[in-house]
């Protein structure tokens, strides 16, 4: 038998068009994506700033070198980076508080102050700042030193030292900087067909599907909820049931809210697609001139299917949940507390996401995405940052779709008593008696 | 049927047969268990134990859609235009949509409101809400409209509106049934009455019947001058002085006729002497308090309505 009625329907139109019509789907709709390319810009923004203050501008440092040849190695090692080093002759000799009392005067941004035994203690090696070491370098700042620029500073110091100390040791011939590079660690995901991915990425994906499933969930919860306030309070859902059944009213209330849901998606989905074609031309550029062969784009397609079958399931879920809990309250005061149950279902797996994106394989985030509650969050999310193995998925998915009957079947129930019951909220035996004879 | 809620019963062995094309009046005061037993007739409710049918068939799913219902307590969607709102209800009555705009437009040219058709409810007022919502219950010309307590709360031009659709309606071939704690409104419009009291049926019948079946006597009087033939404790039980004219209530197998005769011989001037029926309210509140309950919580209760 097919559930959508000619009634569930006009259910589903109505609440759908009374949605989509109303003031808050325009803003949320085009709220959000304004809000992310605000916060992208942003971050553009910032980013373009810290370059400029790190490697767009050239610096000068000055040296005083009581040694008499530090200060070229150190211009040698600074040579490709934004900061021009030279000697500071007119500073030779003259104490840390002399030259810091001159540095304003100075044509340098910063004075490197060396002390004289700098390349014969290997033990104490070089020190930047503030320091009463005798044998610490000192590096003096006009302005706040960018963290960046110190390292820089930090590192060509430390080059140059060892540079000189193999000088002293005869081993003038030997490429010092060959010497130090030091093995660097690059992390690479392999997935199971051997090809590699960027796991920071896919964790930041991961993240962010878990979060849009956790507001989503919640927004539209609480939508169900008010809903069906709404209609016990304003009397009219005896003018309702007189004409259809509890289960069809609920039904169409449930999908026509969540078709909204769906349709605001597909908007920014729309939203998207149009953003990265635009970004990928260049906004002036054809697609063609472009080079750009949209097909190479390698588009996770059954993942998506996947992510939205778990979307629309947990959806389905919650909202039979949501609107059960709706049934059993008469007014605004008592939606909050008598949603928390639900709301916690929601919460607690949201708290697990970090970990389970962390390391997804462990054996409790593995169980934690088998749990019909849990799954639409912590499932999702593990499909972006490992291979979900295929028993796994579909069991999941599996118990998700049987407890959406089941939780469905109960909300069902309740609803049919609760939405003709007014004033005081049951307590949990009432519900149970209303499950039972529903 | 037998509806219980928790351990108070709402409704006890009620059989009820309400004859196709008739005005059928449920009256009783409120808490009677007249809601209930509508709710169970409508299958909104479902009784612990007994039989319904709607239209001759168990089959009510089917039946809903041939029946318009206006319950004690009604709202409407604010945010939804008029014409939307009619439509949508049509809908859930199973007529299509283009069907329900038609019907919807026709009705509201009928009450006055048509210059509202685009306007949100909640910017009507409440006589134009009531419209709107009595136009809801019969915009698919059902063959039986169930209207709980349907005047309550009513301006009273809305009132008259509503009885003069309903009447046209029964005309031409609906059945009503109407519940309704004020009685004086079952006795001017139903042909036949059900009167529940206290979660029981304490009466069934044509109103003519159940009047009849009384056998009192009452006659109404006015005249001029002595008074003093109503002095006749052989003849005459009760009077009743309404100021324009006084009620008698004869003795059992007292003759009215016998009571002209003393009139006239005392030369009273007799304006009108009238048989009449004892109205519905005497007999309810008799048959009442014959089963052992009281009848002040009709009063009680049709206050609460008021201020309601």
């Amino acid at each position: 038998m097919n559930p959508f009625t000619p009634k569930v329907r006009a259910v589903m139109r109505r609440e759908f068009m009374h949605r989509v019509k109303s003031k808050w789907f325009l803003l949320s709709t085009l709220g959000l994506p304004l809000l992310i390319v605000g916060l992208m810009a942003l971050s553009i923004f910032l980013a373009l700033r810290g370059a400029t203050d790190t490697s767009d501008e050239t610096r000068s440092l000055g040296v005083s070198d009581p040694t008499g040849f530090v200060h070229e190695l150190l211009v040698e090692e600074l040579r490709s980076d934004s900061i021009v080093a030279s000697r500071a002759t007119e500073l030779e000799g003259a104490s840390v508080e002399v030259a810091q009392s001159r540095l304003a005067d100075s044509p340098f941004d910063y004075l490197l102050v060396l002390p004289p035994g700098i390349v014969d203690a290997p033990g104490s090696g070089p020190a930047v700042g503030a320091s009463d070491d005798e044998e610490a370098a000192i590096l003096l700042a006009r302005e706040n030193l960018p963290a960046a620029t110190e390292r820089t500073v930090r590192n060509a110091l430390e080059r140059s030292l060892v540079r000189a100390r193999l000088r002293f040791a005869g081993l003038e011939d030997v490429d010092a900087g060959e010497l130090l590079s030091g093995a660097g660690v690059e992390v690479v995901n392999v997935t199971e067909t051997g090809e590699a991915r960027d796991q920071e990425i896919y964790q930041g994906i991961s993240f962010g599907i878990a979060f849009f499933f956790y507001l989503i969930l919640l927004i539209y919860g609480q939508m169900i909820i008010r809903s069906i306030l709404e209609e016990k309070q304003s009397d009219i859902v005896e003018v309702m049931v007189s004409s259809l059944r509890p289960w069809e009213l609920m039904l169409g209330k449930i999908v026509g809210v969540g078709a909204v849901g769906l349709a605001q998606m597909a908007i920014w989905a729309g939203i998207m697609i149009a953003a990265t074609i635009y970004g990928l031309t260049g906004g002036a550029s054809t697609l063609a001139e472009a080079g750009v062969d949209l097909s190479s784009v390698a588009v996770p397609w059954g993942t998506i299917g996947l992510v939205l079958a778990f979307l629309v399931l947990g959806y389905l879920l919650y909202a039979g949940l949501f609107a059960g809990t709706g049934a059993t309250i008469s007014n605004e005061t008592d939606a909050q507390q008598a949603a928390l149950p639900v709301t916690m279902l929601i919460i607690l797996p949201f708290i697990a996401i970090q970990g389970v994106i962390q390391s997804p394989d462990a054996g409790w985030a593995v169980i934690v995405s088998l749990v019909p509650f849990f799954s639409p969050l912590v499932m999702t999310s593990r499909l972006f940052v490992t291979d979900v193995p295929f028993w796994q998925w579909t069991l999941s998915l599996g118990l998700l779709a049987l407890c959406v009957l089941g939780s469905a079947w109960v909300a069902g129930r309740i609803y049919r008593v609760g939405i003709l019951m007014k004033g005081q909220r049951p307590n949990l035996p009432e519900v149970v008696r209303w499950i039972r004879h529903g | 049927m037998l509806k219980r809620f928790g351990k108070k019963t709402a409704v006890r062995d009620l059989d009820l047969e309400v004859p196709t094309g008739t005005i059928y009046g449920l009256i009783g005061p409120n808490g009677a268990g007249k809601t209930t037993s509508i709710r169970m007739m409508l299958d909104i409710i479902g009784p612990d134990s007994g039989t319904i049918e709607l239209f001759g068939s168990p089959d009510i799913e089917t039946g809903r859609e041939r029946v318009g219902y206006l319950p004690e307590e009604r709202g409407l969607y604010q945010k939804m235009t008029v014409l939307e709102h009619l439509a949508f209800f049509g809908e859930l009555k199973g007529m299509r949509r283009k069907d329900a705009l038609r019907e919807a437009r026709t009705g509201l040219e009928e009450v006055g409101l048509a210059e509202r058709t685009d306007d949100k409810i909640e910017t009507l007022s409440k006589g134009m809400a009531q419209k709107v919502q009595f136009l809801g219950t019969i915009l698919h010309r059902p063959d039986l409209l169930v209207l709980d307590e349907p005047f309550s709360g009513l301006d009273p031009l809305n009132v008259d509106l509503f009885k003069r659709i309903v009447l046209e309606r029964q005309r031409q071939g609906a059945t009503i049934l109407f519940s309704t704690h004020l009685i004086e409104d079952a006795e001017r419009l139903c042909e036949r009455v059900c009167m529940i009291a206290g979660a029981t049926k304490v009466l069934d019948g044509k109103t003519s019947d159940v009047k009849a079946s009384t056998g009192r006597r009452e006659v109404a009087i006015s005249f001029e001058g002595d008074g003093s033939f109503l002095e006749a404790p052989g003849l005459v039980e009760r009077v009743a002085d309404h100021g324009q004219y006084v009620e008698v209530r004869m003795v059992e197998d007292g003759d009215p006729q016998d009571l002209l005769e003393r009139a006239v011989r005392a030369g009273t001037r007799i304006s009108r002497f009238e048989l009449v029926e004892p109205s519905l309210r005497e007999i309810f509140i008799e048959k009442a308090e014959e089963a052992g309950l009281s009848a002040e919580d009709e009063s009680e209760d049709a206050s609460e309505e008021e201020a309601a």
